[in-house]
């Protein structure tokens, strides 16, 4: 009897010691203020070589330090599941945004407080936290989680209750149709058309496009859409990667789709190298690519030229993969930086990213498009001198919002998007760089592209 | 599709199916024989492949040399663990739920340490990950060769520890009945901790593996349930013959299936295979003779 007592209380001890070491050693605790009130020396200080140093300094000691009750802003991020490695960038962005913001005045002359909720990385676990922040913390304001099924469910709250809903990264544009939803990430409302367009000029701005053409696609919706289209969809939603290939010529000799948690990329890459396109076009997100890559390697094998849809780009580069291709919004180099301002960003984010341990610290597409979700929201709010949703939104779409991006102008026919303002960057001597259009590459880089290797 | 791609795919499968054992055979061991459903082995799997991406990414060792720091300490951790369901008893499905706690410590940890982003041994500090050896027109990856060749060596060695030694038989006597075992003289907590021992120490190795082969994130230990628990359950419990025809078995057939019907059709086939076993063969492909 005892030693059943004991072993009884062993295991109940030993759970508790499970859940509590579980809750510590997840950083990201059910809700968590990102909003540090407290000035701390790690603020945006202007990168060395930009103009404006002193200017900065003067404006920040002059504006005054925000005060009353915080303005609430609550959001989900995918702080653990699938979706955290990407998520993680987000919070950092989010995170060096409110302190910027507070450290500069905070908003409307009060302080701000990011109340930032686990989702998981589940749609409908963001659809029930969305519903709480709004209901029972009652937060002021929300913003957008990462990931599309995330966002797509959080919007569907955030259209019940009549919120404005920024979102960083959402990839189905035809599924997002709340007059009230922004998006900050400048892919435009038809992707499928103009990603794959851009990339294709790209190539062919070498003077030796590819003749034949390969697709490895992964089935996540956004990466299918801009590859073959909507099928349901009408108009121009109805094409993508594929069909504009074919149109302009190419041959297209595979055509594969593969599930996000594929475990063997072996048989995928045998039917690469069996086809041997001059170009290969891979819908990839995460670390598909190098694991294709790595597939592909191990079969002794390289395709001519190869173009990654969403890639991770830390593991992309460190795959080996000089010449590889991917389309961005922003890359930490000229052009992008020639704004001291968005410089400075650059060089704070990758300092607070490297602080927080991920790896790849460069401010590109993801981190700058959670800055431009962050930054409409603001100059919405700023814009409509207002917290009332309402008169934000109505501000948002009337009038032309900088961003990160450049000025911004949400087309309402357009389920608010605005033009697609992707760059194809390409890594050369083992970096990322913008390589077309032409005025956005970086200096002293071109596109690289033949299909004899 | 000619028959290149296809011998191609199947040899792709059967190395993978090698390595897919590997990462089995602790659990099958686990499960048959400690009567334990070992979730945190997923965890000593994910540890040891963090493990050696630290060592050969930011202290430039050989990827294979990590082997000797993670099999030695994950064979510690396997006994450790057993020490403690040995201490407290723990049933069948209470090691589940434990484990399962385990687990997301465990997980919880390599996201500490590690972050929750992508992490890849640069190609600089694992040439294996790109080197292959072709034989006509079949290349066969170095990594996946050698989990292969490891999970065979494993397979038949374990087999040959369980039938032809004192500790053999000591481990047979305690997975058919403890306590009469231990009326016998089998000392079961030493026993089961050494089997524990030799789970995770197989553990480590599939991780050294993996971390050669594949990007690594704290959330793909998850995406390993579905493989290795039909990899267990195809093979039967503690059968390690069974386990190894099993990782074979579902690697090769994975394979077909994508490059025949397209890749999201391959875990549908697997898993057709797992039912149909499950209803004419419950104990595994080799049958209760294969077990322990």
């Amino acid at each position: 009897m005892r030693t059943t007592e004991r072993t009884r209380f062993g295991l109940v001890l030993m759970i508790v010691m499970a859940m509590i070491l579980a809750a510590c050693g997840e950083d990201s605790s059910d809700t968590t203020e990102a909003a540090d009130d407290e000035p701390t020396a790690t603020t945006a200080a202007p990168a060395d070589d930009t103009p404006s140093e002193d200017t900065t300094e003067d404006t920040t000691a002059a504006t005054e330090a925000p005060s009353g009750d915080p303005i609430v802003i609550g959001s989900t991020l995918a702080l653990t599941g699938f979706l955290s490695p990407t998520a993680a960038i987000h919070r950092v962005a989010g995170e060096l945004f409110v302190e910027q913001l507070n450290e500069s005045g905070g908003l409307l002359g009060r302080p701000v407080e990011w109340l930032v909720l686990d989702d998981e990385s589940a749609p409908d676990q963001a659809a029930a936290l969305y519903e709480r922040l709004i209901t029972e913390d009652e937060v002021d304001l929300i913003i957008g989680p990462y990931g599309t099924g995330t966002i797509t469910a959080g919007m569907a709250v955030a259209q019940r209750y009549g919120y404005v809903f920024p979102q960083h990264t959402g990839s189905l544009t035809y599924a997002f149709n709340y007059e009230c939803q922004f998006p900050a990430w400048p892919t435009g409302r038809y992707p499928n058309l103009t990603n794959p367009n851009l990339v294709y000029d790209a190539l062919e701005s070498t003077g030796t496009p590819p003749e034949t053409i390969g697709f490895v696609i992964n089935q996540f919706p956004g990466t299918v859409f801009v590859a073959e289209g909507y099928a349901d969809g009408e108009g121009d939603d109805l094409t993508g990667a594929v069909q504009i290939a074919e149109e302009r010529g190419y041959e297209v000799v595979l055509n594969v789709q593969f599930p996000s948690n594929i475990s063997d990329w072996g048989p995928i890459a045998a039917q690469v190298r069996d086809a041997d396109p001059d170009f290969l076009y891979v819908g990839a997100l995460g670390v598909d690519g190098p694991n294709l890559i790595a597939a592909m390697d191990a079969l002794d094998y390289r395709p001519a030229g190869m173009f990654f849809q969403w890639p991770a780009p830390g593991p992309l580069l460190g795959a080996n993969a000089e010449g590889a291709m991917s389309v961005t919004a922003f890359e930490a180099h000229p052009p992008f930086t020639d704004n001291a301002e968005y410089a400075a960003v650059a060089e704070a984010f990758s300092e607070a990213a490297a602080e927080a341990g991920i790896p790849y610290t460069a401010m590109e597409t993801q981190a700058s498009a959670s800055w431009a979700a962050w930054e409409i929201l603001i100059n919405g709010v700023e814009g409509a001198g207002s917290l009332d949703n309402g008169e934000i939104c109505d501000y948002l779409v009337n009038n032309e919002i900088e961003t990160i991006f450049g000025g911004v102008d949400f087309d309402a026919d357009q389920s608010n998007y605005y033009g697609d303002l992707s760059f194809v960057k390409q890594i050369q001597d083992g970096d990322w760089w913008v390589v077309y259009p032409e005025e956005f590459a970086a200096p002293g880089r071109t596109m690289q592209y033949s299909p004899e290797g | 599709m000619n028959a290149s791609l296809l011998s191609q795919s199947i040899a792709s499968g059967i190395l993978v199916g090698g390595l897919y054992a590997l990462m089995a055979l602790g659990m099958s061991l686990n499960w048959g024989v400690l009567k334990i459903i070992n979730l945190a082995h997923f965890s000593f799997i994910l540890l040891s492949a963090y493990v050696t991406y630290q060592l050969a990414s930011v202290y430039g060792w050989d990827p294979f040399l990590a082997i000797i720091v993670t099999v030695p300490l994950f064979g510690l951790g396997g006994m450790a663990l057993q020490w403690a369901f040995e201490r407290f008893r723990i049933s069948e499905f209470e090691s589940l739920l434990l484990t399962f706690g385990l687990f997301i410590i465990f997980e919880s940890l390599a996201t500490s340490v590690w972050s929750a982003d992508f992490r890849r041994i640069d190609s600089a500090a694992n040439p294996y990950a790109s080197s292959s050896i072709t034989i006509g027109s079949i290349s066969l990856s170095i990594p996946t060769l050698s989990a292969f060749v490891l999970a065979i060596g494993i397979a038949f060695g374990t087999r040959y520890l369980l039938d032809q030694t004192h500790f053999g038989r000591a481990v047979r006597a305690l997975a058919h009945d403890r306590e009469i075992a231990g009326a016998f003289g089998v000392d079961h907590r030493k026993v089961s901790m050494q089997l524990a021992g030799l789970a995770g120490a197989y553990a480590a190795l599939a991780g050294v593996f993996i971390a050669m082969s594949s990007s690594l994130f704290p959330g793909i230990a998850v995406e390993w349930f579905g493989i290795v628990f039909s990899v267990v359950i195809l093979g039967g419990l503690g059968s390690t013959m069974g386990t190894l025809l099993a990782g074979v078995i579902i690697g090769t057939v994975g394979a077909i299936a994508t490059v025949v019907w397209g890749p999201s059709t391959a875990p549908l086939v697997v898993f057709l295979i797992l039912i149909a076993t499950l209803l004419f063969k419950p104990d595994g492909l080799l049958g209760a003779k294969g077990g322990v």
